[in-house]
C-alpha cells in the first residue's frame, strides 16, 4: 500500500502554528465527511470548499495520512489513493469511519440566535427562516435566543432591493424619511445592511446626486428599473454608517444604561453626573434615544445633535397636545 | 517527532471513538502518538515531571474536546479503578442536513452577526463542520451584511451559559431595587434591536424577570461547579405574570410605528392617524417607543403615559434648546 510520503511537510508551519488546534481539527474532520460523502476531488475543489490555500489543504492531508487508530499499523490508518494525489486528485481508499463531528451547543446556539434574528428584520430572503429550522430540528436548541426586530423591513420590499442588487439594477422608491417628509427617489442599490436589527440599502441616489443609506422599513414601495448601476459602491465595505460626528452628553447617572450600550463609547463619572463621548452614525436614532432619559439629560454637544433633539422633543409635544 | 496538537487531538477522537468500552488516561497515553511518555529508565522525578507534563496535555485535550463539541463520556469500571473515557460514535457525528445556496448564504450571514461577541473562532469552526456535509460551503452572499453593536463579552458569557445549562451572577442596576447582585438561571437571550436581554429564574426574587444587558456592571460570572439549571416544563410567556399590564390606545401617523401597529389592532382612524390599540407588559418600554416615533404616535390613553411622553420631551426640548443656545451645561 502506498504509505505517507515527505510531501511539503512542514513548509508552511507559520501558518500551520498560527492557526488553533479545534480550528484545524474540525476542517481535517470536515475533509473525512466530505470525502466520504461527496467521493472523489481535487486538491484545488476542498481547498476552496474549506478556505485555505492549497498548501495548507495538502498540509492536512499528510496529517490525516498519519492518523488512525491506535496502534498505527498500516491497516489502522486513513489512506488516500497516492497516484491520484500526485496529480493532485483526492480519493479517500480508508477512512477508518471518520467523520465530522456535530455542531456544539455553543454553535448551534448562535447560528440559531442570528438566523432568527436575521429572520425577523425580513431582509434576506425565507432562507434564513428555513436553515433555522432544519438546524433546530437536527440540533434541538431552538428557544435560547429569541429575537424580536422592532422595525421589520417589508419582505417584499427587500425582496425587489435584493433582486435589483443581484441584477445590478436601479429602483424607484418611495421613501419617508425621519422627518416624516415623502420622496420619490431612483436608486442605484449597492447593498443591504442590517445594523442592530434594523435594515438599511446602501445606495447612490439619483436625485440627492451622492451615496445615501436609507432605512428599508421606511420605504413605502420600490420598483426594479431597466437601466443599470453606473455608480460603484462607496469604500466603506458594506457599512456607510460610520460615525460623522462625535458627541457629547452630559446626563444623571441614572441613565448611564443608555450610554453603555453605544458602540466605542467613553464615560467618565463625577458621582453625580456621566458624561458619555461617542460616535454619531445616524443623528436622528441617537436623538430618539436620548429622549428616552430626557429628565435625566443635562447637556448635549455638538448643536447639530441638540438641534436634532429639540426637532423630535418640540414633535413629541406637539402630537399628545 | 514532535505531535502537533492538531494531530494529537484528532487520533483522540478517533481511538475513543472506536474504543470498544472505554480507555483508561493510561492506555490513552500510550495509544495516542503525541503525548508525554513515561521516561524509560529515567529518575523518580524525571517520571513525576512527565506524568505532569502528560496530565496538562490531556486536560487540555479535553477542554478542546468539549469546545469542539464532541461529547465526551467517563466510564467507570466494575473495580472502582482508574476512570475510563469514549466518545458515542452516534451522538458525535454530524447529522447530514442539506442545505440550499440562499441557506448556506444564510448560515454565514449569521456567523457574523456575533463579531464583537468574541465567538468568531467557535463560528468558524461552525461553518466548517455545515461546510463538511454540503457540497457547496457557506458563503456571506453579495449585497447582504449584518451586524450588531451590542455585541459584548457578557453577551458570549451569557450564550455558553445558556448551552451549558449553567447559572450566572452579575452586579445589577434596576429602577426598582438599585444596584445589586443578580442570580440567575437563564432561560434565553432576548435581542430587539440594539438591545438585548436576559430572561430566567432569579434566584433572589424567586420569580422570572428580565434583565437589560447594558444595565449590567462589570462581568457575568458563570456559578461552577456545574450548576445544572433546569427549563420549566413549560417556558412562561414573554410578559412577567406579576408585572402589572393593561391596554393602550396610541394614534400612529400613515405608515409610521410599524412595530406597534404588529402587535395592536387599528381601532379606529382620525384624520392622518390610525389608532392602534394594543396591551402592554412594560409601560417605560411603550413610553420610549413612542418617544422614538418623534411625534409621529400620540398617546391616545392612559393619560399617565401621555402626560410621562409629555414630560420626557419637554425635559429633552429644554436641555437641547439651552445647549443650543450656546449654553455650556
Amino acid at each position: 500500500m502506498p504509505g505517507p510520503r515527505p510531501l511539503s511537510h512542514k513548509r508552511h508551519v507559520g501558518v500551520v502554528m498560527a492557526e488553533q488546534a479545534t480550528t484545524r481539527v474540525a476542517r481535517l474532520l470536515g475533509i473525512m465527511s466530505f470525502l466520504s460523502e461527496h467521493g472523489t476531488s481535487t486538491e484545488d475543489a476542498l481547498a476552496q470548499h474549506f478556505g485555505v490555500s492549497r498548501e495548507q489543504l495538502h498540509e492536512d492531508l499528510v496529517t490525516l495520512w498519519v492518523s488512525g487508530l491506535p496502534g498505527h499499523l498500516p491497516h489502522q490508518l486513513i489512506d488516500f489513493d497516492g497516484d491520484a494525489l500526485d496529480k493532485g486528485i483526492v480519493r479517500l481508499t480508508e477512512s477508518q469511519g471518520v467523520r465530522q463531528v456535530r455542531l456544539s451547543t455553543l454553535e448551534t446556539v448562535a447560528l440559531v440566535g442570528a438566523l432568527d434574528a436575521i429572520a425577523a428584520t425580513a431582509s434576506a430572503s425565507d432562507a434564513a427562516a428555513t436553515a433555522r429550522d432544519k438546524l433546530v430540528s437536527a440540533l434541538g436548541n431552538g428557544d435560547m435566543v429569541r429575537s424580536e426586530a422592532p422595525h421589520p423591513a417589508d419582505p417584499a420590499i427587500a425582496a425587489v432591493l435584493r433582486d435589483a442588487i443581484e441584477r445590478a439594477v436601479v429602483v424607484s422608491i418611495s421613501y419617508v424619511d425621519a422627518a416624516h417628509r415623502r420622496t420619490e427617489r431612483t436608486i442605484e442599490p449597492h447593498h443591504l445592511v442590517v445594523i442592530d436589527g434594523d435594515t438599511y440599502v446602501e445606495c447612490y441616489c439619483q436625485r440627492a446626486q451622492d451615496y445615501r443609506t436609507f432605512r428599508v422599513d421606511r420605504i413605502l414601495s420600490a420598483q426594479a428599473g431597466q437601466q443599470p448601476i453606473t455608480t460603484p459602491p462607496g469604500e466603506d465595505g458594506g457599512f456607510s454608517l460610520n460615525p460623522r460626528l462625535q458627541a457629547t452628553v452630559r446626563a444623571r447617572r441614572s441613565a448611564r444604561w443608555l450610554f453603555e450600550a453605544l458602540p466605542g463609547v467613553h464615560l467618565s463619572d463625577d458621582g453625580t453626573d456621566v458624561v458619555a463621548t461617542f460616535g454619531v452614525a445616524d443623528t436622528a436614532v441617537i436623538a430618539s434615544q436620548l429622549l428616552c432619559v430626557g429628565p435625566q439629560l443635562v447637556s448635549i454637544q455638538p448643536e447639530a445633535l441638540a438641534h436634532e433633539v429639540a426637532r423630535q422633543a418640540n414633535a413629541v409635544i406637539a402630537a399628545q397636545a | 517527532m514532535a505531535t502537533e496538537p492538531a494531530e494529537r487531538l484528532l487520533n483522540l477522537i478517533i481511538a475513543l471513538t472506536n474504543a470498544r468500552v472505554r480507555m483508561t488516561r493510561s492506555q490513552i497515553r500510550t495509544a495516542v502518538p503525541g503525548y508525554t511518555q513515561a521516561p524509560v529508565g529515567g529518575s523518580a522525578a524525571d517520571v513525576k515531571a512527565a506524568d505532569a507534563s502528560f496530565e496538562r496535555m490531556f486536560e487540555r485535550d479535553k477542554e478542546q474536546l468539549r469546545r469542539l463539541g464532541v461529547p465526551l463520556e467517563t466510564v467507570e469500571s466494575a473495580y472502582g479503578d482508574e476512570i475510563g473515557y469514549t466518545i458515542n460514535p452516534s451522538a458525535a457525528v454530524m447529522p447530514s442536513i442539506s442545505f440550499t445556496s440562499e441557506e448556506l448564504a444564510a448560515i454565514a450571514l449569521a456567523a457574523q452577526y456575533w463579531q464583537g461577541a468574541s465567538i468568531a473562532a467557535d463560528l468558524e469552526i461552525g461553518l466548517t463542520k455545515v461546510a463538511s456535509v454540503n457540497s457547496a460551503p457557506p458563503r456571506v452572499p453579495e449585497g447582504l451584511r449584518v451586524r450588531s453593536t451590542a455585541m459584548s463579552e457578557n453577551t458570549r458569557v451569557i450564550i455558553e451559559a445558556l448551552s451549558r445549562r449553567q447559572a450566572i451572577r452579575f452586579d445589577y442596576t434596576s429602577e426598582s431595587s438599585g444596584l445589586a447582585t443578580r442570580t440567575v438561571a437563564p432561560w434565553h437571550l432576548l435581542l430587539r434591536g440594539g438591545a438585548q436581554y436576559v430572561v430566567g429564574f432569579d434566584f433572589d426574587k424567586k420569580a422570572r424577570r428580565t434583565f437589560r444587558l447594558h444595565r449590567i456592571h462589570g462581568g457575568v460570572e458563570v456559578i461552577v461547579p456545574e450548576y445544572i439549571c433546569r427549563l420549566p416544563s413549560i417556558l412562561p410567556d414573554q410578559s412577567d405574570s406579576s408585572e402589572p399590564t393593561g391596554t393602550a390606545r396610541i394614534a400612529l401617523r400613515d405608515d409610521a410605528g410599524h412595530a406597534l401597529r404588529e402587535r395592536g389592532t387599528v381601532v379606529a382612524t382620525d384624520g392622518d392617524w390610525d389608532v392602534v390599540e394594543l396591551s402592554w407588559h412594560h409601560l417605560d418600554q411603550l413610553r420610549d417607543e413612542v418617544l422614538s416615533l418623534a411625534g409621529r404616535a400620540r398617546v391616545v390613553e392612559p393619560a399617565d403615559l401621555r402626560d410621562e411622553v409629555a414630560s420626557f420631551a419637554r425635559a429633552a426640548a429644554a436641555v437641547a434648546q439651552a445647549s443650543c443656545g450656546g449654553g455650556h451645561g
